[in-house]
């Protein structure tokens, strides 16, 4: 069977699993076009108003593949980590979808739920494999190797400072470079936006083109972010929240990165939570020069490009001034308001 | 220290009865108004759920009358409810206030950290007196339940217009005179009787519509600008499944029969959505599909922007409305909604289903 996978949301870290498992159970994995204007007019045209827009792009690459395959694969991603979520929409994607592309593609929705036993998680794909006809000796056997290439893109994101996810993947697309003559930027953002070109405006190209390299949340290694996160009083309990929150307390921490953007989505729940604490700590104790760059279905070429060019101006000249101490932890807020 | 807590609808009426029973000291924060919504969106990040917004709000006006103590549940996911306690002090902090807050999750994990923060709460009250209020709290709950049933059953049938409206409107001015659980459910029954007694227009059927969506902002008037007393006053009666009571026993109490009870309510949106994706967006789905099962004549889903499992549900409900033949309407509020908007649509959707009974009528 020709099965589709998106190329949205959290593809550019869990592919290896999904498309192991599928080949090995003798698919074929049609791969939908890298985000473009068609792929995201299609999701703003079907996916519901308020949603925010990296779910509305899944909903145009389903539609990308809907023609191109005999049923396209949406993983229904629970939770990755024991007591922990990622987003309910992440929970809901699959019954988004069903109701919201029009001419009901088939769907094959991969069930990922390791929030009761990280073995546990693996239940939803035996599933999917069964109902794909394969007998239980094959899946095992595509499930452990589908699991040993997953293992590998993991240790290479956490190894390998700078890399970029979906380059590794494909060689296609943005490289990760860590740091340039000028400095390097922590680009703090859920995997669908950082990873994404079309989406974030070419966001590392525009800062290398300027000097500056970038560090990526999957740069940073687990310990270091459970130990940034301890200061709160209660775990936070969504994978990517964490990730991000961590990983931003760490570079700010280490004093690694010359500034950090927090890349966010209009109307991201998660991360109107996890910047307002970032937010804060750096106000309160770190003082790094950052910026919220809000992206939307709006976002222009333009606006973004100012944006950019203001925040790294602004690190330009504190580096010049660098005895200059500033009032309150001088930085560019520009959280307020979508971002146009 | 002075106790605080977030509104939600009439969740302070047992709330004060606790603390008072309790001889706790506490702050009801003054009734949700524009400055309090006001104070909350300066101090949110732009993107939190509404919520959250009053929340803050709430608890610097209380902070102001002498709180220094904010006392909230929480939840472990997977939605922002949950974590609402660590970010609101993180703000409070910021923003210069010395408060604290106990975060009440759900005993689960760690039986012994739970029974500390509730005694934390509840002082120094010995054992038994502490398990009355509680007794008497959840009493309170089921009786003012019931009133607010009467209300919304008097209120589309009332003969003198308004009457409803008056009457609960001097009971939740009354009720916050009173001290302690036992004056308070003689208020309720007191005013209970009252309602009961609203005089009816003869034979009036009044259109059905029932209310789906986020559970506070349907159980906070001042969030869904009175959604019901407007729908009421336009001769709708309202049904709305998620209250208080609602609330409690599914996360606080232990009453299996009501667990089955709901079990079995949301077994019915099994066909669009068979589990929990955070909040109450599986009830939501479940009570559209019950509501149509039901007859009745239409359903509104209400939620606050950026809500993440109602925009989920958003998405299935349109496909309820075509499956079971009920007309459906979904209204997003934000800080920013009009009630003259607000009102056009929902006279534009009752007109709608008044239309829309007429033919089914003339056509029977
Ligand atoms: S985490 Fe944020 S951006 Fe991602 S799906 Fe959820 S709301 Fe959207
Ligand atoms: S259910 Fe909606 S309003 Fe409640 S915490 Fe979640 S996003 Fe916020």
């Amino acid at each position: 069977m020709k099965i589709g996978i998106p190329r949205a949301l959290l593809y550019s870290i869990y592919l290896p699993l999904w498309k192991t498992f599928l080949e090995s159970l003798g698919h074929q994995i049609v791969m939908s076009s890298h985000t473009d204007k068609k792929i995201l007019d299609n999701g703003v045209k079907f996916c519901v108003d308020d949603a925010c827009l990296p779910i509305k792009i899944f909903h145009g690459h389903v539609m990308d593949l809907a023609h191109k395959t005999d049923a396209v694969l949406v993983p229904r991603l629970v939770s990755i980590h024991p007591e922990e979520y990622i987003c309910p929409k992440f929970i809901g994607l699959p019954e988004m979808i069903k109701h919201s592309v029009p001419g009901s593609p088939s769907l094959l929705v991969m069930d990922y739920n390791a929030r009761s036993g990280t073995e546990k998680a693996y239940h939803g794909m035996k599933t999917l494999g069964r109902e794909l006809g394969a007998s239980e000796k094959l899946i095992k056997r595509a499930l452990s190797e589908a699991r040993i290439r997953q293992a590998e893109h993991e240790r290479r994101m956490e190894r390998e400072k700078g890399l970029n996810p979906a380059h590794a993947l494909d060689g296609k697309g943005m490289e990760g470079i860590i740091r340039l003559e000028q400095g390097t930027i922590g680009l703090i953002g859920h995997p669908y936006l950082v990873y994404d070109q079309f989406i974030n405006m070419d966001i590392c190209n525009k800062l290398a083109a300027r000097g500056y390299g970038t560090v990526f949340p999957e740069n940073i290694p687990m310990a270091d972010i459970e130990a940034a996160c301890k200061r709160y009083p209660k775990k936070m309990f969504w994978s990517y929240g964490k990730r991000l929150l961590g990983a931003g307390l760490t570079m700010m921490g280490d004093r690694q990165v010359d500034g950090l953007i927090l890349l966010t989505s209009f109307g991201c729940g998660i991360d109107s939570f996890v910047d307002e604490l970032l937010v804060i700590a750096n106000r309160r104790k770190y003082k790094l020069p950052l910026t919220i760059i809000t992206l939307d279905e709006h976002t222009g070429q333009a606006g973004f490009n100012t944006r950019l060019e203001a925040f790294i101006d602004m690190i330009e000249w504190r580096r010049r001034y660098d005895n200059y101490i500033p009032a309150h932890g001088l930085a560019v807020y520009t959280g307020k308001g979508t971002f146009r | 220290m002075t106790i605080t807590f977030p509104h939600m609808g009439w969740l302070y009426i047992p709330v004060k009865a606790l603390f008072d029973d309790l001889n706790v000291p506490i702050v009801v924060p003054p009734p949700i108004n524009n400055k309090t919504l006001e104070i909350g969106t300066l101090l949110a990040p732009e993107m939190a759920c509404l919520p959250m917004k009053i929340n803050l709000g709430n608890y610097v006006q209380s902070i102001e009358n002498g709180a220094d103590t904010i006392v909230l549940t929480g939840s472990c996911g997977p939605c922002r409810f949950g974590y609402y306690g660590v970010v609101e002090q993180e703000i409070l902090r910021d923003q210069g206030y010395d408060v604290d807050i106990i975060i009440l999750d759900a005993p689960g994990r760690d039986p012994r950290e739970f029974v500390n923060r509730i005694s934390r709460i509840t002082g120094r009250s010995p054992l038994f007196k502490g398990l009355k209020a509680f007794f008497q709290a959840s009493k309170i709950i089921e009786e003012m339940d019931k009133l607010q049933q009467v209300f919304l059953r008097k209120r589309p049938r009332e003969l003198a217009k308004g009457e409803t409206d008056r009457i609960q409107t001097r009971f939740e001015k009354e009720v916050m005179k009173c001290k302690g659980s036992r004056e308070i459910l003689a208020l309720i029954e007191k005013y209970r009787h009252k309602a009961e007694t609203i005089q009816e227009r003869p034979d009036t059927t009044p259109l059905r519509i029932g209310l789906v969506g986020e559970i506070y902002t349907l159980i906070e008037p001042y969030v869904n600008l009175n959604v019901e007393k407007k729908l009421g006053s336009l001769g709708v009666e309202v049904h709305r499944g998620i209250t208080i009571r609602d609330w409690v026993k599914t996360h606080l109490s232990l009453d299996l029969k009501y667990k089955k009870e709901r079990k079995e309510k949301l077994d019915k949106g099994a066909g669009y959505l068979n589990l929990c994706i955070g909040g109450h967006a599986w009830e939501t789905i479940a009570s559209a599909v019950h509501y149509a099962d039901m007859g009745l004549d239409g359903v509104i889903q209400i939620l606050p922007f950026g809500c993440m499992p109602e925009i989920v549900a958003e998405s299935i409900i349109p496909t309820i409305s075509k499956d079971l033949d009920i007309p459906a309407m979904t209204l997003t509020v934000d800080e920013l909604t009009g009630e003259a908007g607000y009102q056009t649509r929902l006279e534009a959707f009752v007109d709608l289903l008044s239309r829309r009974k007429e033919i089914i009528y003339e056509q029977a």
